[in-house]
């Protein structure tokens, strides 16, 4: 998968990020509309998303895989449901408009803003996180940053090309008479599911 | 839209009259600041971000050349193809060659200020593309044939019954007005462009010169879906979006979503640098191919203002649109009328200047009043009625005044013995119509002017000719004042002229009214006549300084800060430039110089019992000065009870010539202060101007006669036994 950078944990500030920072960020982040999950294992996570998927009625997904994912085996756990699950990135080119679902990894948190921080390089992870209804990401909790200019201390030595940025909730709008009105072009839910485990491979 | 001549009384009347803008407009700047206070909150002191926004463009448009050359061999080395047009016909003949060149039919575009700024649609629609714009805001308007009001909401004139209008109208069928279905319509219509689309076009929030990367900050995901789903992305930048560094973004990102809609941040940030991976159907298979990316950076006047030693600062804009948000004019009449050809307000008006020329910034620059209020907002620190009346300076300078206007200034107002004497006989032409002080009935032409607001007589005896009656002879002098009253002052309100005589002569002070002092000249440069301001600057400074004074007080702020100017004004005359320097140093504010006298002689005590009083914060005073504690802390001392009126820092509608030419802008805004008095329970209005005491007294004797109207100098002297 092609990355801006390979591993942005190694350019994490010292000192400056870490768990103690989450219950801020969660705040912030519900504040804009995001659904937040918290488990301490990998293998919780999967219930979690299983919970989710059965609520909405989820019938196919398109996913693109990261360490945490993997981890707590998602896409066999969403196959084991009987959900068709697109990871090829043609396949998701052309189920993304119609699946139910996308999931993705995220690499760290901004507590200030509520805001995930997503290397979306890879244009199969920009499908997946733009095209679905419903946006489901894994952050692994203990990867929160205080604030944006934390975040932008890893992302200079990180962006040397590519495609990054924050995802903060759902698409919004509030172009008719000023009333906020969620979900527009983008997905209407962002479900962040953090997974206090920590997981070798550096990334989410 | 014919933009070259327009009928601006219409449009403003028109606009007045639209209830659905005022709604949207008059809730929106309700809401706005305590929204956007809320929103700063957890990031630390504003001040020290809009400074380091500032600083870090200010900076960069100070080397903009290598700056530029920098983010344009970055994107190059990363394989962008950057392109820079001179103007917009030269960046459409470019766009629309690569059109044809790569078989491009459909465009979609996310938000583009830019691309509405050279009307790039409708170039694209004439040469064949389909060009559609999937901002929400910007679609409704795309839909409705009109141009952005504001530039964060371009939409925000509209509401949702006209959205579906033209919803139905574009879909070819019934769509309910119900806001979420509206946005529903809007994803399902919109998805299907993005999908088949050859080409996306976005603008950009920054460019970054370090990595050659463009930042897009959107809500809605189509900032996103216009650089995720196309195989050719085109970016429309103009040069004041460069940034030197990756991190220099942070500085902007802190800010610009905070200000802009109070949000801490948008639904999305997106960073591209280079091309990025797009999937392709080929063959009815879908395959990975390098999307191409275009970057073109657009000057169209903008590097003309980089070179302009004052105009450059518009290159700390970061279109975050604040200013627009408490601009007491921009929310009554919206963009459409405060605007031109794109850019609305304030700093609609300078970008338009350079943009669109200055014949439009002349059809609507009366509408700034300089109040200052954006100033307190913008992200970038610009000083936006300074450089609006910079460019009126040079529209004088250009095209000089026009002739009645000119025959005033340089034949009467400059002619301080002519000028005052016409003031005389004023007071004595408007007999017939005056009651009390004020003018109560008009002739039938002026009724306009005084419906809602009685219009100040002369006063039969101004102040220059009470000196003799008023002056005390004082032993042995703390200090020696030379007071310069200003011509408000002296023709309308010579009582408060004598009450700023008794309670300085109560604190042992020697005070002199200099007889050759002049209007300070504020009106005069407000409508660009350097020359004739220079020429009263002479005469004020002569007749100030002939005293040799300690101390030159001024009870009002606008003529307070004309006193100070004069260096600035006069810097290139080498007699008179060092004169207005050392006297700069001498001139105070009646209201703090007293504050601080009656600190020493412990007076500035807070008293009690007295009534209840409020106090308005003139534009001048506050923004300029930076004076708002000492007339409080006088009123307390004197006394009374100071209940803080709503927004006690709004403008009160005068600001000079405007509230008479602009009555109908002027009116609402004193109704809102009168209203916001009226809230108080107070007995006495105060305030410490006379221009704001011409507006509030005339407003509160027709709306609200039982309050009174009185400068904090009267509070002062009616303590003070004869």
């Amino acid at each position: 998968m092609r990355k801006t950078c390979d591993n942005w944990k190694r350019h994490f500030p010292a000192g400056k990020f870490g768990p103690h920072l989450f219950a801020e960020f969660e705040m912030r982040t519900k504040a804009v509309s995001s659904e937040v999950f918290r488990v301490s294992r990998a293998t919780d996570a999967a219930a979690v998303l299983l919970g989710l998927v059965e609520a909405a009625q989820v019938k196919n997904a398109v996913l693109v895989e990261s360490p945490l994912q993997e981890a707590a085996g998602i896409t066999a756990a969403l196959r084991s449901r009987g959900i068709v699950v697109y990871t090829e990135s043609d396949q998701i080119a052309a189920h993304a408009d119609t699946a139910d679902i996308g999931i993705s990894g995220v690499e760290f948190g901004i507590a200030e803003t509520g805001s995930v921080f997503q290397d979306g390089y890879d244009i199969a992870t920009r499908l997946v996180t733009i095209l679905p209804p419903l946006h489901v990401v894994f952050l692994p909790s203990s990867h929160i940053v205080p604030g944006i200019e934390e975040a932008f201390e890893i992302i200079t030595p990180g962006f040397e090309r590519g495609y990054c940025g924050f995802i903060t909730g759902p698409s919004r709008t509030a172009d008719i008479e000023r009333v906020l009105t969620i979900g527009v072009h983008g997905p209407s839910r962002l479900a962040i599911i953090a997974v206090d485990e920590e997981i070798q491979g550096g990334n989410a | 839209m014919d933009r070259k001549t327009r009928n601006l009384k219409q449009e403003i009347a028109d606009k007045l009259k639209d209830e659905t803008l005022r709604g949207a407009l008059g809730r929106f700047s309700e809401v706005y600041p305590t929204a956007r206070a809320k929103a700063y909150e957890n990031a630390g002191d504003i001040e020290t971000l809009r400074e380091a926004v500032r600083q870090m463009k200010h900076e960069t448009v100070s080397r903009l050349e290598e700056v530029t050359a920098r983010f344009e061999a970055e994107a190059t080395k990363r394989g962008a193809k950057v392109f820079r047009a001179k103007d917009g016909d030269d960046l459409k003949a470019y766009l629309v060659a690569l059109c044809k060149e790569k078989k491009v039919k459909r465009v979609v575009k996310s938000k583009s200020m830019a691309s509405e700024e050279i009307d790039l649609s409708k170039h694209l629609e004439a040469n064949g593309i389909t060009a559609t714009e999937t901002d929400l805001g910007e679609w409704i308007i795309a839909l409705a044939g009109q141009k952005p009001s504001h530039m964060v909401m371009p939409a925000i004139h509209l509401n949702r019954f006209q959205v579906a209008d033209y919803f139905s109208k574009e879909l070819d069928r019934e769509i309910s007005p119900e806001i979420a279905h509206l946005v529903q319509e809007a994803r399902k219509e919109l998805r299907q462009k993005f999908l088949q689309a050859d080409m996306g076009i976005s603008g950009a929030n920054f460019g970054i010169a370090e990595n050659g990367a463009v930042g897009l900050v959107t809500n809605e995901g189509n900032g996103r879906m216009v650089t995720t789903l196309p195989r050719i992305h085109v970016v429309i930048i103009g040069y004041e979006k460069l940034i030197p560094t990756v991190k220099d973004a942070a500085k902007i990102l802190r800010v610009l979503p905070r200000n802009a809609t109070a949000q801490l941040m948008t639904s999305y940030m997106t960073m591209i640098s280079g091309p990025t991976p797009a999937m392709v159907k080929r063959d009815d298979k879908w395959v990975e191919e390098e999307r191409e990316m275009h970057i073109i950076l657009l000057d169209n006047g903008r590097l003309k203002a980089a070179k302009d030693e004052k105009f450059r600062e518009i290159f700390q804009c970061v279109r975050c649109a604040a200013c627009l948000n408490v601009c007491p004019v921009y929310t009554l009449v919206g963009g459409h009328v405060y605007g031109g050809h794109t850019y609305a307000g304030g700093i609609g008006a300078i970008l338009t200047a350079f943009l669109h020329g200055m014949n439009q910034f002349e059809q609507f620059h009366e509408l700034c009043i300089g109040c200052r209020r954006c100033t307190t907002v913008c992200a970038g620190k610009i000083d936006i009625p300074g450089l609006i009346e910079e460019l009126r300076i040079r529209k004088v300078q250009e095209k000089g005044l026009p002739f009645l206007l000119k025959q005033t200034f340089q034949n009467v107002i400059s002619n301080r013995k002519l000028f005052h004497s016409l003031l005389r006989l004023a007071a004595v032409g408007q007999k017939p119509f005056q009651s009390g002080n004020l003018i109560r009935h008009l002739p039938l032409f002026l009724a306009g002017m005084a419906k809602d607001r009685s219009l100040p007589a002369i006063a039969d005896k101004p102040l220059r000719d009470r000196i003799g009656k008023i002056t005390k002879k004082i032993e042995k002098p703390v200090k020696k004042i030379a007071f310069f009253s200003g011509c408000t002052m002296d023709f309308v309100f010579p009582e408060t002229g004598e009450s700023v005589f008794k309670v300085l002569q109560d604190l042992g002070m020697e005070v002199i009214f200099p007889e050759g002092q002049s209007c300070c000249g504020k009106p005069v440069v407000a409508l660009g006549d350097v020359e004739t301001t220079q020429k009263l600057a002479r005469a004020n400074i002569k007749a100030l300084e002939e005293q040799n004074p300690d101390v030159i007080i001024s009870a009002c702020p606008t003529c307070m800060e004309s006193l100070q100017h004069y260096a600035e004004l006069l810097k290139e005359d080498p007699e008179w430039g060092p004169k207005a320097e050392a006297m700069a140093k001498k001139v105070r504010e009646f209201c703090s110089f007293v504050a601080e006298e009656y600190e020493k002689r412990g007076r500035l005590k807070k008293g009690k019992g007295g009534p209840k009083v409020t106090y308005h914060d003139s534009c001048h005073m506050k923004r300029v000065l930076g004076i708002d504690k000492a007339p409080r802390q006088l009123l307390e001392a004197a006394g009374y009870e100071l209940v803080e009126m709503k927004d006690s820092d709004k403008c009160c509608g005068m600001s000079g010539i405007f509230g008479v030419k602009y009555t109908e802008l002027s009116m609402p805004m004193l109704e809102q202060k009168i209203s916001n008095i009226r809230e108080t329970g107070a007995e006495i209005a105060t305030c410490a101007c006379s221009g704001c005491m011409v507006q509030l007294q005339g407003g509160l004797d027709k709306q609200l006669p039982g309050v009174r109207m009185k400068h904090v100098a009267d509070i002062l002297a009616e303590k003070i036994k004869d």
